[in-house]
């Protein structure tokens, strides 16, 4: 027997309403991979702003940016930049470490 | 840059207008094929140069509904990704019941396409697109879901919007719609709880899940969930019992 989608059709509504809206300019903070580590290793950003990290990565070799603190996970190809948008955040420091390299490569971002 | 994503954002709104119409149609659906729909709520993330094996089991109890009572239901899959935006996968599924010895029950192709990246928009978006071939009953299905996720705060929030095609010599021809939904608590990275919420048209679901990502060192981790979602009708087993491991390297 059929059931009905209404539920599921007022979910979705529900769901998409409020993604209807303009995102505002994002400022873009570079950082490099070298040598497997991050450069800067710490990275300010303001308080509840959406930031875009650049992250290039000059080694050979692969590396990803791993924080559940941050709740991202992205593997940067070696040789290559990737892109990991953080926030908005309330104040304080959320680590990150490069999860191949993880003696070396590690940071924060600090929120304030 | 600006015009690429504002064509993007209005090309994401003008698909899930899409898919809000073709769900509030009246769609022609027996249920033939009375295949179970609760399984795994999927997230609109690729890594590239990432590889996984897996393994999803089901096993279902409902003593008045003898036809799932005790089933269950194996899968077996690959997945690799291309690139940053697209990841393959090829399952085995193997089933079991009160009247069937264990045997193999279908092929399953996947492709998963993460459209925009984490935290870029309010929302983030991908898309999964499906092949089976139930190879006993001679039955296909081909279907698309939309992927969206977002996080407040240490809650996220995730979508799977289907749109189903299943064709067969032995069934009606069916267009139907279904969805799944999950709840977590970023609690921490080896325990998630989650709650999740399952419907189709031919069954309805919700119940806890458990979930979890055990670090091994470089690529490799495993991630593994485990819940059981309570049937909401008479046609879903009032027990469905869901598992699943990865192991990504």
């Amino acid at each position: 027997m059929r059931k009905s989608p209404f539920i599921r059709v007022l979910l979705l509504i529900g769901i998409l309403l409020p993604t209807i809206r303009i995102a505002a300019a994002t400022p873009v903070i570079d950082v490099e991979i070298k040598n497997h580590l991050f450069i800067p290793s710490e990275i300010i950003i303001p308080e509840n702003t959406k930031v875009k990290l650049v992250i290039h990565n000059r080694d050979e070799t692969d590396e990803e940016f791993e924080s559940y603190e941050l709740n991202r996970e992205k593997v940067i190809i070696g040789n290559r930049k990737g892109v990991i948008f953080v926030g908005p955040l309330p104040a304080g420091e959320y680590p990150f470490f490069g999860e191949f390299f993880p003696k070396t490569a590690q940071g924060k971002v600090i929120v304030k | 840059m600006n015009s690429y994503k504002y064509c993007l954002k209005n090309s994401l709104i003008l698909l899930s207008a899409l898919i809000v119409f073709l769900m509030s149609l009246p769609l022609y659906a027996d249920g033939a094929s009375g295949g179970t729909f609760i399984d795994k709520v999927y997230h609109p993330y690729v890594q590239p140069h990432e590889r996984e094996i897996e393994w999803r089991g089901t096993y279902k109890k409902d003593s008045e509904l003898r036809n799932q009572d005790n089933a269950q239901r194996h899968k077996l899959a690959y997945a690799q990704s291309f690139n940053d935006r697209w990841m393959g996968e090829l399952y085995l599924v193997g089933e079991k019941n009160r009247q069937k010895d264990f045997k193999l029950a279908s092929v399953e192709l996947e492709a998963l396409w993460q459209i925009t990246e984490q935290g870029e928009y309010d929302y983030d978006w991908g898309m999964l697109f499906e092949a089976e071939h139930e190879t006993e009953e001679h039955i296909s299905e081909i279907s698309s879901a939309l992927l969206i996720e977002r996080e407040w705060g240490k809650w996220v929030g995730t979508a799977n919007l289907y749109l189903i095609y299943e064709w067969g010599s032995h069934i009606d021809n069916e267009l139907e719609t279904a969805m799944a939904l999950q709840g977590r608590y970023r609690l921490s990275r080896q325990l998630e709880p989650a709650i999740e919420f399952y419907s189709s048209d031919t069954s309805e679901g919700i119940g806890p899940v458990l979930l979890g990502t055990i670090k091994l060192g470089g690529r490799k981790q495993i991630r593994w969930e485990a819940g059981v979602i309570t049937g909401l009708d008479n046609e879903t087993a009032d027990e469905t019992w869901k598992f699943s491991i990865e192991f990504e390297f």
